[in-house]
């Protein structure tokens, strides 16, 4: 009897939840990233108020290094433990992308839920429409996350992986940074935003999905 | 009746030719065992058939009463053992049995067929219950690849060395369930530098090592 893809994309999500709460070193170095960041500039800062533009970047930038540091380890970690012969034999390629995709994520946003109230604590900074500020952390976690997957399988294999992942992932995620720093922005000073920023980052999260959809399987077979 | 068929098949890795021009053929309902010297291309074979690898000339086709596989059918019914193959050490045996099952679409054992395949392969269910496999040894976690490879219920089974790091006992219990799945109609490619267990096969592919 078989069911939809469906469960073994829930397969792939609950077994990477599952190691990441075994081996929490993971995570843990992402949190930690952030909240030193955070830390070192609400302390340089010393109640200097930062203008809205510059406050949005420094979040996405936060959120951008964090995903650095945890989305390489995706498929480092299944290669690092020779599981990644397993995965290849034993199940479909859309639903290890979907999988560690959609984890990774849940992991982004579920940081950003954490980091930004403290963030706007630390640096005094008011939000003008918390909805849109909501949709943009969703929008552009989720563009990120999808993105930082499919670099991450590109990675397997390759020398130098972190490296390699940061140049690959700036020029790939600048289009989806740019309109969320707008957003984020917008919402922080309290100006009108345009909403097409919005539609930009969610067509550009159904793009990234479909591309990387339909390049996950010529990157999963063959040497 | 399902058919592997390797026509002309030529596979290279860094400009070193592993496999050339190389035509076979394995049948369902019996044991082939593919042998040759170390280097001469038994795991690549294996990789080939199993989809992971292309090659470089030539093809390699399972067909099923006439019929093509297509991926998503290896993807459902190839399994496979390999000594580069590993599990989830962080994970215990019945979550990566759960795990591998769901990611394959095939629903999970009942408690009940869980204990009796632990003990088919020769693992204590209850000895396990907690225990990550990270704390098996590589016997145990062969054993777990041979269970994870029966639950999955896969037609085509890629043994490649499989009684590799098992004890007499254990490479008994791989030749008995290959014989047992050969008899159910399933195809098993069975890699080995073995004689005993080349003995065993029904059918013999045998790779030259240039």
């Amino acid at each position: 009897m078989q069911v939809s893809l469906y469960r073994a994309v829930e397969a792939v999500f609950r077994k990477e939840a599952l190691i990441s709460l075994r081996s929490r070193a993971s995570w843990l170095v992402v949190l930690m990233f952030a909240l030193t960041t955070l830390s070192c500039v609400s302390l340089l800062m010393q109640g200097d108020v930062l203008s809205p533009r510059l406050a949005a970047a420094m979040l996405w930038v936060i959120l951008f290094f964090s995903l650095l540091s945890g989305a390489g380890r995706g498929f480092a970690d299944e290669e690092q433990e020779g599981t990644l012969m397993a995965l290849s034999v034993y199940g479909s390629p859309q639903a290890v992308l979907f999988g560690k995709g959609i984890f990774m994520a849940v992991l982004l946003f579920a940081l950003s839920l954490l980091i930004v109230p403290v963030y706007l604590v630390l640096m005094d900074i008011p939000v003008f429409s918390v909805l849109l500020l909501f949709a943009a952390l969703l929008a552009g976690t989720y563009g990120m996350a999808m993105a930082g997957t499919l670099l991450s399988a590109l990675m397997v294999g390759a020398k130098a992986q972190n490296g390699l992942l940061a140049i690959l992932m700036l020029p790939v995620l600048l289009p989806i940074l740019l309109p969320a720093i707008v957003l984020t922005a917008g919402c922080f000073s309290g100006e009108a935003v345009r909403i097409s920023y919005l539609v930009g980052m969610l067509l550009y999260d159904g793009i990234m999905t479909l591309a990387a959809s339909l390049l996950f399987d010529f990157l999963w077979y063959e040497d | 009746m399902i058919r592997l068929t390797f026509s002309g098949v030529t596979k290279c890795f860094d400009g070193r030719t592993i496999i050339r021009n190389f035509s076979a053929e394995a049948l369902s309902g019996q044991i082939t065992a593919v042998t040759g010297i170390n280097g001469s291309g038994k795991s690549t074979l294996l990789k080939l058939a199993a989809g992971l690898l292309l090659p470089d000339t030539g093809s390699v086709i399972v067909r099923e009463d006439g019929s093509v596989w297509r991926k998503n059918d290896r993807c459902r019914r190839v399994g496979m053992v390999a000594p580069d193959m590993h599990v989830y050490s962080e994970l215990t045996a019945r979550e990566n049995l759960d795990f591998f099952l769901g990611f394959r679409y095939n629903v999970p054992l009942s408690d009940r067929q869980y204990d009796e395949l632990m003990s088919r392969v020769g693992l204590q269910p209850d000895a396990i219950l907690k225990k990550r496999v990270r704390n098996f040894s590589t016997g145990m976690e062969k054993r777990l690849h041979l269970a994870i490879l029966l639950a999955s219920g896969a037609d085509v089974w890629l043994l490649d060395e499989p009684g590799a790091h098992l004890d007499r006992a254990g490479r008994c219990l791989v030749q008995r369930e290959a014989r047992r799945a050969a008899e159910e109609g399933k195809l098993v490619l069975w890699a080995t530098n073995d004689a005993e267990e080349e003995a065993e096969a029904d059918a013999s592919i045998a790779l030259s090592g240039r």
